[in-house]
């Protein structure tokens, strides 16, 4: 009976510990891929409650993140799909944004706050794929990984959510001024 | 305006994703092309703000909600897990093995007692078994000798005891209670 206090406590200290290091990462990308933060919650916490059913049958010495990533885009693609419409930024203000500073990089912030919108124009794929690679720093062969596609059709979304992305921002540009 | 032959290439050579095969292409192009240099300083701009929204802070309060609301759900399903089914189960198989024990207590092993063997030997599995007191009973008064029924008792024996036969829903739990008989009025 002692043992299996142990272990489920042992079990319960070591899945804490592996939220606590991607909790954050897991947020930003669900954000990015949902555009609104109460679905992004939503998606954490899926994610997490997977990740415990999970833990014992994943292999810790591959490490848990990979992992954690691919059930984030699924979770995501699901909210996505089961949503009527998609909630656009101007619509919903992210909360995760930071408020600019009246005073500092004022300019940054605004363009920042532009590409953020202009994520939120391109398609599901393609947004994941920037969203990996561009935003979360990961290799072609990482997203591949996670995507579960061939490392070419990341390389072919990228290419074309880089050429979108300067498009949206460049219209968005011209509108401004 | 960058050709739009390059493009492509060009939009993945500005990331480092594009394939050595394929470097060797764009490079002479590069330098050959402004409008496409500029492309490549474009796109760079705009990954270099995509890059930045890794660094933007989330909201502690965004994180710290998620957390406690995983932890809830986890640790709900922790308690729920604490008493393990065997233990029910366990818990069970004694009561019913207190009550089977009741007839012995008479002295003569009454005859029944053959056929309650076979539910000692085997208890219920673990996995099924309810607690006892959770599964609905019927009862019904079987003469110790299978003789007489419950309003002939007053024709039997007054020191032969009643057998109490309580089936369960569970074909697994059968009850026998044995009840001693006193003689009525005189």
């Amino acid at each position: 009976m002692t043992v299996y206090h142990l272990e489920r406590s042992d079990e319960l200290a070591a899945f804490e510990r592996i939220m606590t290091q991607c909790e954050r990462r897991v947020l930003r990308v669900a954000l990015r891929l949902l555009n609104n933060p109460q679905d992004a919650q939503d998606a954490a916490q899926e994610v997490f409650l997977r990740l415990y059913k999970h833990m014992g049958r994943l292999d810790a010495e591959r490490g848990y993140e990979p992992w954690v990533f691919r059930v984030t885009v699924n979770v995501c693609r699901d909210i996505l799909r089961a949503r009527v419409r998609l909630v656009a930024l101007e619509e919903t203000p992210d909360p995760a944004a930071p408020q600019p500073d009246a005073h500092h990089g004022m300019e940054r912030a605004e363009q920042r706050e532009m590409v953020r919108r202009a994520l939120s124009r391109l398609g599901e794929k393609e947004r994941t794929a920037l969203v990996l690679r561009d935003v979360e720093g990961l290799s072609t062969r990482e997203v591949a990984q996670i995507l579960g596609t061939a490392e070419v059709t990341v390389r072919s979304q990228i290419c074309s959510a880089r050429l979108k992305l300067r498009e949206f921002t460049g219209r968005m540009l011209r509108r401004h001024t | 305006m960058s050709c739009p032959k390059f493009e492509a290439d060009v939009a993945l050579y500005a990331g480092g994703d594009l394939p050595a095969r394929r470097m060797a292409r764009i490079e002479p192009h590069l330098g050959a092309c402004p409008d496409c240099r500029a492309l490549v300083e474009e796109l760079r701009a705009g990954q270099e703000l995509l890059s930045e929204l890794r660094e933007e802070p989330l909201e502690d309060a965004m994180v710290a909600q998620v957390r406690r609301r995983v932890m809830a759900r986890v640790t709900a399903e922790e308690v729920r897990g604490a008493v393990p089914y065997w233990k029910l189960a366990l818990a069970a198989a004694l009561v019913l093995a207190a009550i089977l024990s009741l007839p012995w207590r008479s002295g003569k092993p009454p005859q029944v007692a053959k056929k309650l063997a076979p539910a000692r030997a085997a208890p219920a599995p673990a996995s099924v078994a309810p607690p006892v007191e959770a599964v609905p009973v019927r009862h019904r008064v079987v003469h110790r000798h299978g003789r007489a029924p419950l309003h002939h008792a007053q024709a039997v024996q007054p020191s032969a005891p009643l057998l109490v036969h309580f089936v369960t829903d569970d074909p697994n739990i059968v009850i026998y209670w044995l009840v001693d008989q006193k003689p009525q009025g005189d």
